[in-house]
């Protein structure tokens, strides 16, 4: 009897909205945390895995020796490369294609690499506008290298220690 | 190419072998020649190749296996040193180090004026004598800087 | 036999044999470097010990005979700690370039590093490094890699027969070259990149284009010679990368020569024809198969209406298949035609009637090598047919002698027990006093008196008791310069009779896939399996000589394919209407009407037979590349729009099952073999001498002489004038001169080389080239230095 009297009671006060509210309330007033992306962005680990980017040795010199490893290993065969001998004799890359639908941004590549030569950025945000866009080469690849080589060198320093 | 005299010598070795195997007397050949010549230049080896019926790679291989064979021209002397175990280990690399210094050159080298040559060879059957090495055909053993000056010396004044 | 046991398995094993043959034959796993089953026993690379009960060390499986009782433990922790303390010193001085090296994937030293090597090294030293040498365009090499296995240098010196590689210096010094500045020239040099356990030896033309992973293996079957060399086309993307041999112990072992591992270079060339077509006012026009074959049909009507089915005249290329010469000579017979052959470079057609069934070695290959003698007719046999080459070598090294009758004295890879070496015009007259050196007979073929009116050579004596001595393993072998002969049926003639005075064997070695083209019906006098067909047609050199008015060439260029090069491009020349189905643009050679693109042997489905009649079947390894199409699916087509019955093929295999037949029931005329009287040459031994004719092994099909790497070789001679010292005195010229030389109205300006391998009254001219296509064929040349 006394358990039905005191349904009824929270029922008609509203007892349970009120308990909502005061989460309500008590957030109203609480630091807030929302990010205000695009204006505000979440720091990112070091391993990060982005849009990739080839990389270039100091003197200028392409990394990749197209050993082609990460082909290879690429879950999603996203990765496409023709290589040649060049006319110093070096192995090279003629033809380096990675399908940016195809790529799950595993960093498999990045994993097998023997020469730090492929990576991927810190880069997320990247859009096309047209089709075939999504097939990178190797061009825009070096590209990206050489511009946030930097940024790129920084993350592999911070996350040398623990490899 | 070479001397009749040299040749006759050299068809003596070949009777010493079957017909069908000319090749075993290939060592024989190429002392011949260099003792003639001086060193076994590619034209020498290519005339033996031939002289004997074996491929001139053949010839090759043996010249280069065997230390006492000289590729390339040589001075009047010829100084070997031993540096193989027994020698090391008494301090071949002293006599190497106290040699170069001395003439001024690297092993594998002739000075300057055509007089001596320098030569590191593997093991001359003297262990006994250790450190020790060869000038011309004679064996000088037990070395020191003080002996190897007056070998020098010598060989020096021998041609002044 | 002695039983033994390995890792607790008891096995039988024949005497003599070593641990690891009886472990390999048991399926179990020894690792090894230097040890290869083809190659003599070296045990230099130690990798291969195992412990053996009572014997106080480790020992190396390659070079311990078995014993009865023997245990052998091949993973006991002895074995074990001597397998990899070995496999650390090889990898002290290997170089850690995995990544860019060629052999990455698909090398041993990496697989056995695996099960046998530390994660990491306790060499500190600095590493050894070799220089690169560079010897020749099929090899690239890369010496730091090298473990001094010297599989290389035993191939060179066991297998190939000329040792071009070896190890200089001794100990840390020690380096695989060779000899100063020279290259490899083998024509089976190839192999050594297959048994080079790492990456030194590697595929030069291949290097850097593609990883062993990636590739998509497809079998196939060689046609540049007729052994029916297996091997295995690996490619990328629909893009040959290489060739490997497949092993099969009846036909090519495990060895492949360097002409059917870099012909593939030619699938990719830049003149690859990818569209048909049309000549019209004096343009190429590109355009579709249904113009381009609505054009063939229309052209190949007009002549039939105009000038009657007669003037109608089809070559095809000896390297088709046998499906594609089934249904070029089923098109032209029911077009009425019998004008149709394959046997470019044949010039004596005679004995047509009584030819056998097709040109075959007269034994399974494995057989040669077991013979006691082997004589050599108008053959170069270790350039023109490498993998029998080697057959014969084995023969030798075995014993048997091998004696040559030839026009060149060809650098051969086996000692000559005895040899003829003179100018065309003489080979079957010595041949004929070889037959009559061994006596009167009554079975002596009609007309040989002729021919041996002559005493016999001494050397021609021995020739002949060498044969007899043999008697049935002796074995006779007609080559490509015997085939070319301008009295080839006499030579066949002569040789029929050695063999059956001897009870020797005969072997007719044809070009590529010769036997197809007799067994398909591909010959103007016989149909597919040697079927009657009546009056018959023209053969390969009347069609050009008596010029058609159309012509349907498969997959030749005339001008260099053809014997008689000079009539072959004037026929076609004059030809009212010409098809040529090409795999190669030949818009600068010779004209024609119509370029159908036809895919070259690894885009076709077909089937090879080889010399000893074995056919092989193959399905083709990539996909046509552009708008080719194989050949049969165009003849097949061009057959429909002809509204012509029975071409309604939807497979290769289809058209493979009209073919059958059964070598020994194939009985051919029945006529006594009379030899042709001789000819006395009309002018004389004037100034004028015989032209040697000998197409280099790279000339002989389209496909190799569009393979640079081939190209690059020593083995193809420059097109020049080749003379010995006594003939370029007779004639006052010097090695080195330019000098004309004519044959009859036509000329060529060429280098004179000194070559002593060339006989008196004599010059060899090499053709299957440009530069020698002008002169014709075979006949008197004329040389007159240019002043």
């Amino acid at each position: 009897m006394n358990t039905r009297v005191r349904q009824l009671l929270r029922s008609f006060l509203l007892w349970e909205l009120l308990k909502g509210l005061r989460v309500t309330g008590r957030h109203l007033f609480a630091r807030k945390i929302t990010v205000q992306y695009p204006e505000e962005k979440t720091p990112k680990s070091p391993r990060f895995r982005g849009l990739h980017a080839l990389r270039r040795y100091p003197n200028g010199e392409e990394r990749c020796i197209a050993c082609k490893l990460c082909e290879a290993v690429c879950p999603a065969a996203a990765i496409t490369i023709e290589s040649e001998e060049r006319e110093d004799g070096t192995r090279r890359t003629t033809r380096y294609d990675i399908d940016l639908f195809k790529c799950i941004y595993c960093g498999f590549c990045e994993e097998a690499c023997p020469v730090d030569s492929i990576v991927e950025t810190h880069i997320h945000e990247f859009h096309f506008e047209n089709r075939g866009e999504n097939v990178i080469t190797k061009e825009q690849l070096l590209a990206i290298g050489d511009q946030y080589e930097a940024e790129i060198a920084a993350a592999r320093g911070t996350d040398a220690p623990y490899r | 190419m070479l001397s009749e005299q040299a040749v006759n010598e050299i068809n003596r070795e070949i009777d010493k072998y079957p017909p069908e195997h000319k090749q075993a007397a290939l060592m024989a050949t190429l002392s011949i020649a260099q003792r003639e010549l001086g060193h076994l230049s590619t034209q020498v080896m290519d005339w033996i190749a031939a002289f004997l019926g074996v491929p001139p790679i053949r010839v090759r291989e043996v010249a280069t296996f065997y230390s006492m064979y000289d590729l390339h021209p040589v001075g009047q002397h010829k100084i070997c040193v031993c540096s193989n175990i027994s020698c090391m280990l008494r301090g071949s690399d002293e006599v190497i180090q106290h040699l170069e210094e001395r003439l001024g050159v690297k092993i594998g080298d002739t000075t300057p004026s055509g007089g001596i040559t320098l030569k590191e060879v593997e093991c001359l059957g003297a262990c006994a004598g250790a450190p020790m090495m060869q000038v011309g055909d004679a064996y000088h053993e037990h070395l020191t800087p003080e002996r190897i000056d007056a070998i020098l010396d010598e060989l020096e004044n021998s041609d002044a | 036999m002695p039983t033994i046991e390995i890792d607790g398995r008891k096995l039988e094993v024949e005497a003599g044999k070593m641990v690891i043959q009886a472990a390999d034959e048991a399926g179990i796993y020894i690792p090894r470097f230097c040890y290869h089953p083809k190659l003599s026993v070296a045990a230099n690379c130690r990798m291969c010990m195992v412990e053996i009960e009572k014997a106080p060390k480790p020992m190396p499986a390659c070079a311990t005979p078995i014993t009865d009782g023997m245990k052998v433990y091949t993973s006991s922790p002895l074995a074990v700690e001597a397998q990899k303390g070995t496999m650390e010193f090889l990898l002290i001085n290997h170089p850690l370039d995995c990544p860019v090296c060629d052999q990455g994937g698909e090398c041993p030293l990496q697989d056995q590093a695996v099960g046998y090597g530390k994660d990491v090294s306790r060499f500190t030293e600095n590493k050894r490094v070799v220089k690169d040498k560079d010897i020749g365009p099929l090899i690239a090499t890369e010496m730091t890699r090298c473990i001094h296995c010297t599989r290389c240098v035993r191939f060179g010196q066991e297998i190939a027969g000329v040792m071009e590689l070896g190890a200089t210096g001794r100990g840390e010094h020690m380096e695989i070259g060779t000899y100063v500045g020279r290259t490899v020239d083998s024509e089976l040099s190839g192999n050594m990149i297959d048994l080079c356990p790492v990456g030194a030896l590697t595929n030069k033309p291949y290097r850097f284009t593609a990883r062993s992973w990636e590739l998509v293996a497809g079998s196939g079957v060689s046609p540049h010679d007729c052994v029916g060399t297996n091997l295995e086309m690996h490619s990328l993307r629909n893009v040959v990368k290489r060739v490997l041999p497949v092993e099969n112990d009846a036909i090519n072992e495990c060895w492949l020569s360097d002409r059917d591992r870099f012909s593939y270079q030619s699938f990719n060339s830049a003149d690859r024809l990818l569209v048909p077509k049309i000549h019209e006012s004096g343009n190429w026009m590109e355009t579709d198969w249904e113009t381009a074959l609505r054009y063939t049909v229309q052209g190949v009507r007009a002549v039939l209406s105009h000038h009657g089915a007669q003037q109608l005249g089809a070559l095809v290329t000896p390297t088709a298949t046998l499906e594609e010469f089934f249904l070029a000579q089923k098109l032209m017979r029911s077009l009425g035609c019998h004008n149709i052959d394959h046997r470019l470079r044949q010039s004596d057609f005679s004995d047509d009637d009584i030819a056998p069934l097709f040109p075959t070695l007269g034994s399974p290959i494995e057989h040669l090598e077991h013979a006691k003698a082997v004589l050599l007719v108008g053959a170069n046999i270790r350039k023109d047919q490498p993998l029998l080459g080697l057959r014969v070598r084995k023969a030798s090294l075995r014993g048997a002698r091998v004696m040559a009758i030839n026009s060149l004295d060809y650098s051969f890879h086996f000692d000559l027990a005895g040899k003829v070496i003179a100018p065309p015009e003489e080979i079957p007259y010595a041949l004929a006093r070889v037959v009559a050196a061994m006596g009167d007979s009554a079975d002596a073929p009609g007309g040989l008196r002729a021919w041996a009116s002559s005493e016999p050579t001494q050397s021609e004596r021995e020739i002949a008791e060498l044969l007899q001595q043999a008697g049935k393993d002796a074995h006779i072998v007609l080559g490509l310069s015997a085939i070319a002969h301008p009295q080839f049926s006499v030579l066949r003639g002569l040789a029929q009779a050695l063999q059956t005075r001897t009870g020797a064997r005969l072997g007719v070695l044809a070009e590529a896939n010769s036997v197809g083209g007799w067994l398909a019906g591909c010959v103007p006098h016989r149909g597919p399996v040697g079927q009657d067909v009546g009056e018959g047609g023209l053969h390969a050199l009347d069609m050009l000589r008596e010029p058609r008015k159309a012509f349907l060439l498969m997959g030749l260029e005339p001008q260099l394919d053809c014997l008689e090069s000079r009539v072959a491009a004037d026929a076609v020349d004059a030809a009212e209407f010409v098809v040529r189905m090409t795999a190669f643009d030949i818009e600068d050679g010779v004209p024609g009407d119509v370029l159908l693109p036809v895919t070259p042997f690894s885009e076709t489905s077909g089937t090879y037979v080889n010399c000893e009649g074995r056919a092989q079947s193959t399905t083709g390894v990539v996909p046509p590349q552009g708008e080719a199409r194989p050949l049969w699916k165009v003849l097949r087509v061009i057959g429909n729009l002809l509204d012509q019955p029975d071409f309604e093929y939807v497979s290769s295999e289809e058209v493979r099952r009209e073919l059958v037949w059964d070598a020994d029931a194939y009985q051919p005329h029945d006529m006594p073999r009379m030899l042709s009287e001789p000819e006395t040459p009309a002018n004389g031994k004037g100034i004028d001498v015989e032209r040697v004719l000998d197409v280099p092994l790279y000339k002989v099909d389209p496909y190799v002489r569009r393979a640079p790497a081939l190209q690059a070789t020593r083995d193809n001679p420059a097109p020049a004038a080749y003379m010995n010292s006594e003939q370029a005195g007779k004639l006052a010229v010097e090695n080195g001169d330019r000098i004309h030389a004519h044959m009859g109205e036509s000329s060529v300006e060429l280098d004179l080389i000194i070559d002593e391998r060339v006989p008196t009254d004599s010059v060899y001219i090499p053709s299957g080239y440009h530069e020698t296509a002008p002169l014709g064929g075979v006949g008197m040349v004329r040389i007159v230095k240019v002043s």
